[in-house]
């Protein structure tokens, strides 16, 4: 396989190195980390005071903004080019989302049994 | 007392093995003929929807925000309406439910109407009633046709039918298992008195809404009859057995093609009735094998003494909407579409209460389960060659579900929502595109605003501005679709009564997708004794009907409130301005992506500000003529970036301080354990 037929597109930003099982920021090319852990370990990641993204139109306690109290959005930058790859709004302190587990060994399994071609960076099911 | 347990109703979800009979008949149907027919049941189904929406007096039935569908004699779903999918995939446990308990005992015939609104045994929330009626032909059970349609009454404790303060059912008003409420095609008075007894807050609107339920499965029961009598009954059992097994071949075939995986997605709710509290709405994990799906709940907070609970059935309602909208959009509304998805609820959560617990208020916590659907196939879906472009983040869902009761300028009682606010929510932005301004409900997708001199006349307000709301929607490469705000004056009466559910006030209800961000909550907002109608009627020159002016200007005189989107019931006097907002879509991808003339659009179409222009989007223009400069901007937009590598920390450093805070105590009463939300004791009603 080629490098390029190695490539997968799992998010808008993260690509996926099947060979080398990492992620990869699609935009400048800067790898992550392994692709069997949780690619945001591989982030610069950012405390945001919502109030800075969602202005308070008024001063009074529901204002069209986000309680930083209750809620801060957690954001994701890729460390080569600061790009944002994901955002998160949790309450302070609570745990991120491991959102994707790929199971990468299934995955070249259907491969190589030809279930699946990758067609210009993404999966296609053979006919 | 045979209340389905969990287990009936999850195997009641899923259809039936063909019998050789259905298999007999399938296989006698040539192609060419099956699309046709397939394409009847369409017609069959349009129909029925345009009877409902001009039968039906309530704001949800005139908004086609209901649900016609037509299922096998067996009781699977077979075909829905363009309209609240959550209704029509769960209608097979009502179904299945009376043919196991009442085929003998009071028997089940030609010109039985069937009905029920109780979430215990397959609903979704006692205001949703539907009715149901067996399609017998020459003797023999074809189908049966279902009419569902959520009405804004059920003499509960509190006018609407949501009663924000309920914390048992008891509280709830209407709550009626299946039952025959008619014969020979006959609604019968007594139990019509009865139900009217509930819905006398509204009479006309309660009484003329069950009318439309029976008119409606009655007029698709007509249809599918003749059907039966042009192309013969076999034609219809093989039909509708076809359309089944194509249905959920077509399913698999979408699943197989996802990679394998587990996919996570949670969120948060900010109010549990009147209360301001957080719980974690939804922790999903959604594990995906071959052609199988399996939704887990395990993590979401306990259930509460509150009615914001939703029965298990009725989170599966919320996760159609979803799939029928993005991931089994050109497949039939079937239950077999559901065949390789099982689901698990862990007891006492708020996605699997006790019997008695109060869920009139479930739609705020279900409808977090389809925005965590959304945000966990995002991730499943988007490497996928044919099914990227459905990748989209979750809808608008947080908006204002006012209630308008008391008579009206025709001396009528009257008791409904002012639904402009359930129909212009925002489209969550997708992978290809920005989400539709004003797209829908997010509970169905086709609901359409009601005319607003309609609603005028009816209810006892004035509508004084309708338009989309600056800076509702999340940003992002592919903005979220803007929300809409309404503003309400009462009017030719001395007052009403208006109360209001809903959740969002705190807490942004949907998570944005691949960097965005999400949406702006909303208040609750009112202004008492208002100035706005003399100066409307003195023709003010400087009077401003522009939403952002009046609320940062304050440019209404009178007694402002700014509070929890969910309020109790106050009297509002003739002059008092209430205000409706619908919630934008949370953004997609990177602000700093995001096409600069497509910013400066943004602007002229009055969807965002010129500080989210340049403080998030962090283009440069000249304010005046909107003139980009093109240098200046990409200048900007990489100083963001480098401040974003200079603040940002490696994630180990990063979470060593973030896992040490915790939000306040009084915040987390209903939370369960921090940070797994687990129960903290019995909840006692």
């Amino acid at each position: 396989m080629s490098a390029e037929t190695e490539r997968i597109r799992i998010t808008e930003y993260l690509d996926l190195d099947l060979r080398k099982e990492t992620w990869i920021c699609n935009r400048c090319e800067r790898v992550l980390g392994p692709a069997r852990e949780n690619y945001k370990k591989g982030c610069l990641v950012y405390d945001r005071d919502p109030r800075e993204i969602h202005q308070p139109l008024v001063s009074a306690a529901f204002n069209f903004s986000p309680d930083p109290v209750w809620v801060r959005i957690v954001e994701c930058y890729c460390p080569g080019c600061g790009t944002q790859i994901e955002t998160e709004y949790l309450p302070p302190g609570h745990p991120f989302t491991h959102d994707i587990e790929l199971d990468l060994d299934g995955l070249k399994e259907r491969l190589r049994k030809g279930e699946y071609v990758i067609r210009n960076r993404r999966l296609e099911a053979a006919e | 007392m045979p209340i389905p347990t969990l287990a009936e109703k999850l195997e009641w979800l899923k259809p039936a093995p063909p019998t050789e009979y259905e298999q007999q008949c399938a296989a006698k149907i040539p192609q060419g003929d099956y699309e046709i027919g397939v394409q009847i049941t369409n017609d069959i189904l349009d129909e029925s929807m345009e009877v409902f929406v001009r039968a039906s007096r309530s704001y949800f039935g005139v908004s086609g925000d209901s649900m016609v569908a037509i299922f096998t004699a067996n009781g699977d779903l077979i075909n829905g309406a363009c309209g609240t999918y959550l209704h029509a995939i769960i209608q097979p446990i009502i179904i299945k439910f009376i043919k196991k308990y009442y085929a003998e005992n009071p028997g089940i015939r030609d010109g039985d109407i069937w009905y029920t609104n109780d979430a215990l045994y397959g609903g979704i929330h006692n205001p949703d009633q539907v009715a149901i009626m067996p399609v017998f032909y020459k003797g023999q059970l074809l189908a049966w046709t279902t009419a569902a349609l959520h009405t804004t009454e059920t003499g509960a404790t509190e006018p609407g039918g949501m009663p924000v303060s309920a914390k048992s059912r008891f509280e709830e008003g209407l709550n009626l298992p299946p039952i025959k409420i008619g014969e020979n095609f006959e609604i019968k008075n007594d139990f019509l008195e009865m139900y009217c007894a509930y819905g006398m807050r509204a009479p006309a609107m309660f009484v003329s809404d069950l009318r439309a339920r029976c008119t409606t499965a009655d007029r698709a029961r007509v249809r599918v009859l003749e059907l039966a009598e042009k192309r013969g009954p076999e034609f219809v059992v093989g039909l509708l057995r076809k359309m089944s097994d194509t249905a959920e071949a077509g399913a698999r075939k979408k699943i197989r093609a996802l990679p394998d995986g587990v996919f996570r997605a949670i969120t948060f709710n900010d109010a549990m009735g009147w209360t301001p509290a957080l719980v974690r709405s939804c922790f999903l994990t959604v594990t995906k094998r071959g052609e199988r799906l399996v939704f887990d709940f395990h993590g979401t907070s306990p259930e509460t003494p509150s009615s914001y609970n939703v029965h298990p059935q009725a989170v599966v309602g919320h996760v159609a909407n979803f799939m029928y909208e993005y991931m089994f959009h050109d497949l039939p509304i079937s239950s077999s579409t559901f065949a390789p998805i099982d689901f698990i609820f862990p007891e006492g959560s708020l996605v699997y209460p006790g019997k008695t617990a109060a869920t009139s208020c479930c739609v705020y916590i279900g409808m977090q389960a389809r925005n965590a659907t959304q945000s966990a196939f995002a991730k499943m879906v988007f490497s996928n060659g044919a099914l990227w472009h459905q990748v989209a983040a979750p809808p608008g869902s947080q908006h204002t579900s006012q209630i308008c009761a008391g008579v009206s300028q025709w001396n009528l009682s009257v008791s409904d929502v002012l639904s402009f606010m359930l129909n212009t929510m925002g489209q969550g932005g997708r992978a290809g595109d920005d989400g539709m301004d004003s797209y829908g409900f997010a509970w169905c997708a086709f609901g359409r605003a009601p005319d607003s001199e309609q609603v005028e006349s009816e209810l006892p307000i004035t509508i004084t501005l309708s338009q989309h709301w600056k800076d509702s929607s999340g940003p992002g490469l592919h903005r979220g679709g803007s929300g809409a705000t309404q503003h309400w004056v009462v009017h030719k009466v001395p007052g009403c009564v208006s109360m209001c559910m809903g959740n969002g006030s705190k807490v942004p209800l949907g998570q944005p997708l691949f960097g965005g961000y999400a949406s702006s909550p909303i208040p609750g907002i009112s202004i008492r004794q208002a100035d706005l109608l003399k100066e409307m009627a003195e023709g003010d020159p400087n009077l401003t009907l522009d939403f952002r002016s009046i609320v940062e200007k304050g440019s209404i005189h009178g007694q402002w409130s700014y509070e929890l989107i969910a309020r109790g019931p106050k009297p509002y006097a003739e002059g008092d301005v209430l205000f409706g907002f619908s919630g934008g879509g949370p953004g997609y991808g990177d602000p700093l992506e995001r096409d600069p003339a497509l910013v400066l659009e943004d602007l002229r179409k009055q969807i965002i500000s010129d500080w989210t222009a340049q403080n998030i989007y962090r283009i440069a223009y000249d304010p005046e003529r909107r003139k980009l400069d093109a240098e200046k901007t990409k200048e900007q937009r990489d100083q963001e970036r480098r401040a974003r590598l200079a603040r940002g920390k490696p994630y180990a450093e990063f979470e060593k301080a973030w896992s040490a805070q915790k939000p306040p105590e009084e915040i987390l009463q209903w939370y369960g354990s921090w940070p797994d939300a687990r129960p903290l004791g019995p909840v006692v009603r």
